[in-house]
């Protein structure tokens, strides 16, 4: 026979109100357990969009002069037997490039009047002379037109190392933390239990069926992890704001990498998921233990 | 409706409380169980709604051997029966209707229904005006008119009471037999556990006694008709 959905959420809300203060405690430490994952999540995932937005990394890039031939210089350095080919990025394919990485970035840099990237080529080599990048670099450098050249590949490859680095990190912080959630959860419905030993015994004598005294239990750390993780996305939400605004006012060059745009819905979505799942397990875990006849 | 052959229920190796116990009670029958302080009967109550375990023996309630039946099945069959507890065991936190509707509400019944048969039982007992009060806010006797109420919600096909006037006036426990009677003039299996033999005698139903854990048909001998304080002694 089924549960009343009346009586299961109205048992879960009595049972969250008999233990106000466990209850707000177990949806902060829930919160803080989130927040802190979400927060790395958040910026690799701004680091990693740099990382990404190149595609097949070059191994050089040559920065030119806004009156340099563009073509020309490309033609001389593709001579070079090393070479397998020169993409020339204008500055406005830079801008663009730059939008579709940072959409929230983007708007700001099209009301300047000059255009802020200059006109680059990205040298690619052919396999087998990586270790060329370097020289490539150094010829160019000579060339006229030519403002700077430089090599990517340890940049890049320590860059990308980095970014692998700080998303593991979270994905381990992420890890310890739910568990650290879920034990909180399991916890504070140890204390509800306690609180409410003698009614399920009145419950089970009154005919109440396994199902009818654990199900608002489980509701319960549901509804504490899900509130926790909302609470996470929420502060999150407002850590975003206040350093983009902060951000604005004294712009930064490497810590705007960090806070140029919001986690994606599925990934803002997974925190409340994480935290509603962690609750779950944790009422799951405390139940199975303490609830036996 | 109730059948037990050779019940025993040891507590540890020295205590017993009840001791090859056989007896049966009809459908439809209502019965008193009496006997001195300790004798067994709060025990024998509990064997028959499966809140404890019988040391040797069988139990057949309402055609079920309850000690087969399967674990998942007993709030099924607890539904069928109402007790009435000697220590009321009322939800503090719940009020007097969401006490006496937990069932109901459990499985879904409109909460107009529930609030028609509450309001219905409560007046029988005389606390319809205390349906939105809290168990602790009511004194010791209308605690214990909650729990019969509670009991008979449902129109159980058995109904056991533990000491179900302990707490209530000479007046009021005369209305609570007239409410039990009247539930088993609808049909409902009534056993009251009780040492109030003045109460017993009144009401002129089958009597049970028990003693030092062994069972025996009919009223007490006069010695335990003597302790009962209520009556003139001599």
């Amino acid at each position: 026979m089924g549960i009343n959905s009346r009586y299961l959420f109205g048992e879960a809300w009595s049972i969250a109100r008999s233990g106000a203060r466990q209850t707000v405690m177990a949806v902060v430490l829930v919160a803080l357990g989130l927040y802190v994952p979400g927060l790395i999540v958040l910026l690799s995932k701004n680091l990693g969009r740099l990382a990404a937005a190149g595609g097949d990394p070059p191994a050089a890039v040559v920065t030119l002069e806004a009156t340099a031939d563009s073509r020309e210089i490309a033609g001389r350095i593709a001579a070079d037997a090393r070479v397998a080919r020169v993409r020339i990025v204008s500055s406005a394919e830079a801008l663009d490039r730059f939008r579709k990485a940072y959409p929230d970035l983007g708007g700001a840099l099209a009301e300047l009047k000059e255009a802020p990237f200059p006109p680059t080529l990205e040298i690619f080599v052919r396999p087998g002379s990586s270790s060329a990048a370097g020289q490539i670099a150094e010829a160019a450098r000579r060339l006229p037109g030519v403002e700077t050249a430089e090599s990517e590949e340890g940049f890049d490859r320590r860059f990308r190392e980095a970014v692998r680095l700080l998303r593991g990190a979270g994905l381990f912080l992420g890890g310890l933390l739910t568990i650290a959630a879920v034990l909180t959860v399991a916890s504070a419905i140890r204390l509800a239990l306690d609180l409410h030993r003698d009614e399920i015994e009145i419950m089970r004598l009154m005919g109440a069926t396994e199902g009818a005294v654990r199900a608002p239990f489980w509701l319960y750390g549901a509804f504490e992890g899900l509130a926790g993780g909302a609470c996470a996305l929420g502060l999150l939400a407002a850590t975003y704001v206040a350093a983009t605004r902060l951000l604005a006012r004294h712009p930064h060059p490497v810590l705007s990498i960090f806070w140029t745009s919001f986690l994606d819905w599925p990934a803002a979505a997974a925190l409340p998921l994480a935290g509603t799942l962690a609750g779950f397990i944790g009422s799951v875990l405390s139940l199975g233990r303490k609830a036996k006849v | 409706m109730i059948q037990l052959y050779h019940v025993s229920k040891e507590y540890g190796r020295f205590r017993h409380a009840l001791t090859e116990v056989t007896c049966r009670i009809e459908r439809g029958e209502f019965v008193f169980l009496t006997g001195p302080s300790g004798a067994g009967k709060t025990t024998f109550l509990k064997l028959l709604f499966r809140e404890e375990a019988p040391s040797a023996g069988q139990i057949v309630v309402n055609g079920r051997n309850i000690w087969v039946l399967p674990s998942s099945q007993v709030p099924y069959f607890r539904r069928t029966i109402g007790v009435v507890f000697q220590d009321f065991r009322l939800i503090a936190r719940k009020t007097v209707f969401e006490n006496i509707a937990f069932v109901q509400n459990v499985l879904g019944l409109p909460r107009a229904e529930q609030r028609r048969r509450a309001y219905q039982v409560l007046k029988r007992v005389g606390l319809h005006h205390q349906m939105n009060a809290h168990p602790q806010d009511l004194s010791g006797g209308e605690q214990q008119r909650v729990a019969i109420a509670r009991a008979i919600v449902n129109e159980p096909a058995l109904l056991l009471a533990d000491e179900p006037t302990g707490n209530l006036d000479p007046v009021l426990s005369e209305e609570i037999m007239r409410l039990f009677a009247d539930i088993n003039v609808r049909g409902t299996t009534v056993l009251v556990a009780t040492h109030d033999l003045e109460l017993i005698r009144r009401m002129g139903k089958r009597v049970l006694t028990l003693e030092r854990g062994r069972l025996r048909e009919g009223a007490p001998p006069t010695p335990l008709i003597r302790e009962a304080p209520f009556l003139p002694q001599g």
